[in-house]
């Protein structure tokens, strides 16, 4: 099992947490006229590398804060974490 | 109009499980937490105040991570960031707290109703938790308190005391009756009196 560090809340078991996708996505700007391929690569379309990924996790059953994990996907090692308005 | 408390039907009071050739004084003693006050305070993100000038009923609000102020009777648990749970037996606490807690900063939410609160006490009410919750209950303090699961049921503990153990499981209301069920069935192995 893993242990996740929450920035709020600290070292908590995998059980409390849900994650919730890649960490690099952006929304394309409001407004900004976009093609069809450009609106799928934001909805559908996903990295999955092997290796080092930026993840985004929620604390759903502690204090139900998202944040960013940086964790290698092939031996689910955890890096770092940050607050989203913190660099990874 | 006498409200009907979440386990008012469910709890049973006796003396269960293995309690042969025991005192009872030893055993765990299991019971509903009734009539208490429960407010949600949230400060807005737009917020400026300072939360460190507010107090209530003479507590700070700490912005410290899974702890708890307290007196007497009233409780401050510290549940999120910007946000806490204020448990207590004042009949007038919302009063109180909308007096020091004004509107343009903080939203105040009565969920007293929407929580069933269990309150287990006991030399072995740690073993009982660690059955279905992963916190590390060995390194638990007075005045701590976390939100997380038991048994895939989300719930905030709160350690009231430590002489002895006493926590106080705070639940939604809806999974009140399965979440009691567990406890009672993880307390049978070393005998619990239902209060």
């Amino acid at each position: 099992m893993l242990e996740i560090k929450c920035p709020y809340c600290g070292k908590r078991s995998q059980n409390e947490f849900s994650y919730g996708g890649d960490a690099n996505i952006k929304r394309p700007e409001l407004g900004k006229e976009i093609s069809d391929s450009e609106w799928d690569n934001f909805v559908y379309f996903r990295k999955n590398p092997r290796g080092k990924h930026s993840e985004l996790w929620h604390h759903v059953a502690g204090c139900r804060q998202w944040f960013k994990v940086s964790r290698d996907t092939s031996t689910h090692e955890i890096f770092k974490t940050s607050k989203l308005n913190e660099e990874l | 109009m006498t409200a009907i408390t979440p386990l008012e039907f469910i709890h049973k009071k006796g003396i269960f499980g293995d309690h042969q050739k025991k005192n009872e004084s030893d055993l765990l003693r299991i019971s509903e937490v009734k009539n208490s006050t429960i407010i949600q305070l949230v400060q807005h993100k737009t917020s400026k105040i300072n939360i460190n000038d507010i107090k209530i009923e003479g507590l700070e609000i700490s912005t410290k991570s899974s702890t708890v102020k307290s007196n007497k009777e009233t409780r401050i648990l510290w549940n999120a960031p910007r946000t806490w749970l204020i448990i207590s037996n004042k009949e007038n606490i919302i009063k109180i707290i909308e007096k020091n807690c004004k509107e343009i900063d903080f939203a105040i939410t009565d969920i007293s109703h929407s929580r069933a609160v269990i309150q287990i006490k006991g030399d072995q009410a740690r073993e009982v938790l660690k059955k279905g919750s992963p916190i590390n209950f060995n390194e638990f303090e007075v005045n701590k308190c976390v939100g997380t699961i038991f048994h895939g049921i989300n719930l905030v503990i709160d350690l009231i005391s430590d002489d002895p153990d006493t926590f106080n499981l705070l639940v939604l209301r809806s999974f009140g009756e399965s979440f009691y069920h567990h406890i009672t069935d993880a307390a049978l192995e070393f005998g619990y009196v239902g209060v």
